[in-house]
């Protein structure tokens, strides 16, 4: 790593989100780097499409650079990263279900690779799939309440200020989230998924 | 709450997740966007002192050589710009 790019790596978050208000390029490409794990993580546990998340990351980071001027660099960067990728992952899925879904399954059907032949089955593995089917069945406003719990690690004050939705609505989307996806997932019974649990060492 | 599975469930959606990379060209290609999206206003000095600028400056018709040289090397430059 060049010298200055290890001066750069050791500005703060403030610093740097300055700097972007005056139109340092630069400064953004930090950013990115330095957060471009936790907007990906968050939009594709929401979405469950790792090529939506990876339009998601670019979107919210453009949105960073274009919306820089109404940032307050004394503000901590991350909890506006997680309300931009929430509500951008929540619009690509609401979209999604009202207008390519129909249209993803007739194309699907028409071309004969439908989700529910063996071919496609057999392209994915069964275990994580098990996962993403169970996180996409929770309702939207769950589902973000469980990513960030679970993905992200975040407190319930934290959520409830990047939502913007009072503490007691995160325990109570928290609690029937989890349930649900504990059903889904066979854990209530103390049922364990035997092939993930290599991964856990 | 049982905290073993609370436990359990933290890991398998956190591996889950990892499973997946962000794009390796993510930086390059958000940067090259922010640049043509930039509302930054560009200091003239820099273009109008420019070399190859000041070659154009012999002809007598100006408003016609700014208007080519805008653009020519606009693109070139990678910035968005207009002569009305």
């Amino acid at each position: 790593m060049s010298k200055g790019a290890e001066e750069m790596e050791a500005i703060s978050d403030s610093e740097l989100a300055l700097r972007l208000q005056a139109g340092s390029l630069e400064a953004l490409g930090v950013l990115y780097d330095r957060h471009r794990g936790l907007v990906f993580r968050t939009a594709l546990a929401i979405t469950g499409d790792a090529e939506a998340a990876a339009d998601l990351l670019h979107d919210v980071f453009l949105r960073l650079h274009r919306f820089a001027a109404h940032i307050d660099p004394r503000r901590p960067l991350e909890p506006w990263l997680y309300r931009m990728t929430t509500n951008l992952s929540y619009t690509w899925v609401k979209r999604r279900q009202r207008w390519f879904r129909p249209l993803e399954d007739v194309a699907d059907w028409l071309a004969g690779t439908r989700k529910d032949t063996p071919a496609y089955q057999a392209e994915m593995d069964d275990s994580w799939r098990q996962v993403q089917q169970a996180v996409s069945s929770l309702p939207l406003s769950h589902r973000g309440v469980v990513v960030l719990y679970y993905v992200n690690d975040l407190s319930l004050q934290e959520i409830s200020e990047i939502l913007d939705i009072p503490v007691g609505t995160v325990k109570s989307r928290l609690h029937y989230g989890r349930q649900a996806l504990k059903l889904s997932l066979g854990l209530l019974a103390g049922e364990i998924i035997t092939d993930l649990q290599y991964e856990f060492t | 709450m049982d905290k073993k599975s609370d436990a359990y469930l933290r890991k398998m959606l956190k591996n889950w997740v990892k499973r997946q990379r962000p794009p390796e060209n993510g930086r390059a290609r958000l940067l090259w966007d922010a640049a043509h999206t930039s509302h930054h206003k560009i200091d003239l000095s820099v273009i109008l002192l420019r070399p190859q600028f000041r070659s154009y400056s012999s002809s007598n018709d100006w408003p016609q050589t700014l208007f080519t040289w805008v653009n020519e090397n606009s693109l070139q430059l990678g910035i968005q710009a207009r002569v009305i």
